[in-house]
């Protein structure tokens, strides 16, 4: 018995409010994600594509002094980001395509680099956390405190979404502060304001049902690889049937739109025919939207629905086996 | 502590508890039943784990089932199975548990170590618990149902797995939390010795139904007044010589007699009787009732119905 031992003593402290506690759960979690170095190191290496969008950005702001880096800028939107119409803009008249280049830089930062990372990150992740709890029965010791499903399902979701936010908010959020930073002045804000909220709101929608989903798939099975497994598959085969659908073979219905355009012949591919059997690409579609920067033609109504859709029947279904597991 | 109504619970048309009503006032009250007869789900369902069919009540002074969450502030409750959350360490797992009753991040820390100290884990709370023994396990458990200091303790199989020492030390820690504390205990267990070692009053359950609620002093008094007797060789004609004399006999496995109804008064007649037939009586005590006797007499009887 230890020295200082007193043996049992009574407790009559202040208790902190119901609201709070699942922050405890979410912070019992990321501790022990954090554990982990494998996460540590893919965190960091999540933050390295930063650097594309930041040149970007930082070759954007200093062309106002060094004229050639406008070229650089105006390469980098009309090549790799598909925007010929943006790059002449910015050509002819840089600071009115300051909003657009930048939300164009960091949607792009968003929709490839960390889009993947997020899959990635997600699927190491969220698999774990109610599997876990599943094999060893914690969830008896959650649910015998004053907790209710909610507040569990919330707590386990917050450890996602911190890491998630790690690599896709923050970072983004960055990107914001350096072109604040690197600008002429400070009157940029008053034309860029809304690009932070675009941010959040993008994260939101990234966040929340890919974190249901990943949820759902870890409630229903105590082996976690399963979920893991399940998770990847979702991702891989969407992309995998939307690219063949949309990008090859005729069997698969009108898929290709033609018109004459002053004489000449144009081919458009339907991007949004198959878009609901992807994930990634009905993410990107929405996303694309909430940057103001959606090319398709498309309505992003389907894919808000199919969104809302995923994350609501995904938590029912989470909620539903937990209640279901208490049961017995 | 706990007065409930009428409970009922199905699952999927099968009754696991029957209109169960009982009052379980202050003090250790051991439940007991064979298995299945619905001692984890009458726990269960008075944690608000288990949603019931019917039934209404108050626990800790709070109402049941409307306010189970209230319940769970007030009732530190250790599970039967086996669980831990993966990848703690015993401390954090404890603070974790005081965490969500509602301690503060630090307060719930130094209290996980008070409530570690008390539980004698040692340098063990630093080790991640899925390296721990059963025993270990036990303990830890029994710490996280302690660590926000409940008014109530519902205990499921406590002692399973234990060593005699370990065993022994639980016992100890539950009684003094009774005794010096004020804690109310109710204890499931299928160990009749750890209900006689600590227990004030028991319930026993049998097939979804409350049974006996008794206390442990009144539960080992027999219905009627028999005496105990223990006698040198051969004791059939006795036996014989009893029966005819309209009294009841039990002969018990190590040769032994029980015999009633036969007050102190009367004992006289028995006396007579060893005279007559020439057997010797070595000892002649007033009998008690055994828990193993009541226990397995209430299951077997309601087998039979």
């Amino acid at each position: 018995m230890p020295i200082h031992d007193l043996g049992y003593r009574p407790w009559n402290g202040e208790k902190c409010g119901r609201w709070l506690r699942p922050r405890f759960i979410a912070a019992s979690g990321i501790a022990l994600v954090w554990r982990r170095k494998w996460l540590r190191l893919m965190l960091m290496l999540a933050w390295l594509p930063i650097f594309v969008p930041a040149i970007g950005i930082f070759a954007f702001e200093y062309s106002s002094t060094e004229p050639q880096m406008l070229q650089f800028v105006g390469n980098l939107v009309g090549g790799p980001l598909q925007r010929p119409d943006l790059a002449m803009q910015l050509l002819a008249d840089p600071d009115s395509a300051r909003h657009e280049v930048w939300t164009l830089l960091i949607m792009a930062f968003f929709r490839y680099p960390q889009l993947s990372a997020m899959v990635l990150l997600v699927g190491l992740i969220a698999p774990m956390l109610i599997s876990y709890d599943l094999r060893s029965r914690a969830y008896l010791m959650y649910f015998s405190r004053p907790l209710n499903v909610i507040d569990y399902m919330l707590g386990k979701a917050s450890v996602v979404w911190f890491f998630l936010s790690m690599i896709v908010t923050l970072p983004a959020l960055i990107l914001y502060l350096i072109g604040v930073m690197l600008s002429p002045d400070l009157s940029v804000v008053q034309q860029t304001w809304d690009i932070p909220i675009r941010i959040l709101s993008a994260s939101v929608v990234l966040l929340v049902p890919t974190t249901i989903v990943a949820m759902c798939y870890s409630a229903h099975t105590s082996e976690s690889r399963y979920a893991s497994f399940s998770w990847f598959a979702t991702w891989i085969l969407g992309f995998v049937a939307y690219q063949i659908l949309t990008f090859m073979g005729t069997n698969f219905g009108p898929r290709r739109r033609r018109e004459f355009v002053d004489g000449l012949l144009l081919e458009s591919i339907d991007y949004d025919r198959w878009r609901l059997l992807s994930p990634y690409h009905a993410l990107g579609k929405v996303q694309a939207s909430i940057f103001g920067l959606d090319t398709t033609p498309g309505s992003v109504v389907p894919s808000v629905l199919l969104l809302i859709a995923v994350t609501i029947v995904g938590a029912w279904l989470v909620r539903r086996k937990i209640l279901a597991l208490l049961s017995i | 502590m706990i007065q409930v109504r009428n409970l009922v619970k199905r699952y999927r048309g099968v009754e696991a508890l029957r209109g169960v009503t009982l009052e379980v006032s202050d003090g250790i009250t051991g439940l007991l039943g064979p298995n299945g007869s619905g001692k984890s789900t009458l726990i269960k369902s008075l944690l608000g784990l288990v949603k019931t069919n019917e039934g209404q009540g108050t626990v800790v002074g709070k109402e049941w089932p409307g306010q189970v969450r209230e319940i769970r502030e007030l009732v530190g409750y250790l599970p039967e199975d086996d669980c831990y959350i993966a990848g703690l360490s015993g401390i954090e797992s404890v603070a974790l548990m005081a965490n969500l009753s509602g301690l503060p991040k630090t307060e719930g820390l130094r209290r996980a170590h008070e409530i570690c100290d008390f539980c004698d884990f040692g340098e063990e709370r630093y080790r991640p618990v899925e390296s721990y023994s059963t025993g270990m396990r036990q303990k830890l458990k029994f710490a996280q149902a302690l660590v926000h200091d409940p008014p109530l303790l519902i205990l499921d199989e406590p002692t399973t797995g234990l060593d005699p020492s370990q065993r022994e030390s639980m016992l100890r820690r539950i009684k003094t939390l009774h005794t010096h504390y004020g804690k109310s205990v109710l204890l499931s267990t299928h160990i009749l010795p750890d209900v006689k070692a600590i227990c004030d009053s028991v319930i026993i359950m049998v097939a979804g139904t409350v049974k006996v609620v008794d206390t442990l002093e009144n539960l080992s008094r027999p219905i009627h007044p028999t005496q105990h007797v223990m006698v040198l060789g051969d004791s059939s004609r006795l036996v014989q010589r009893v029966r005819e004399n309209g009294l009841e006999v039990e002969v018990e496995c190590d040769g032994n007699l029980r015999i009633s109804p036969l007050e102190s008064q009367r004992v006289g007649l028995l006396w007579q009787l060893a005279a007559e037939t020439d057997t010797k009586i070595r000892r002649l005590v007033p009998a008690m009732n055994s828990l193993d006797k009541i226990f397995i007499d209430t299951a077997s009887l309601s087998e039979v119905r």
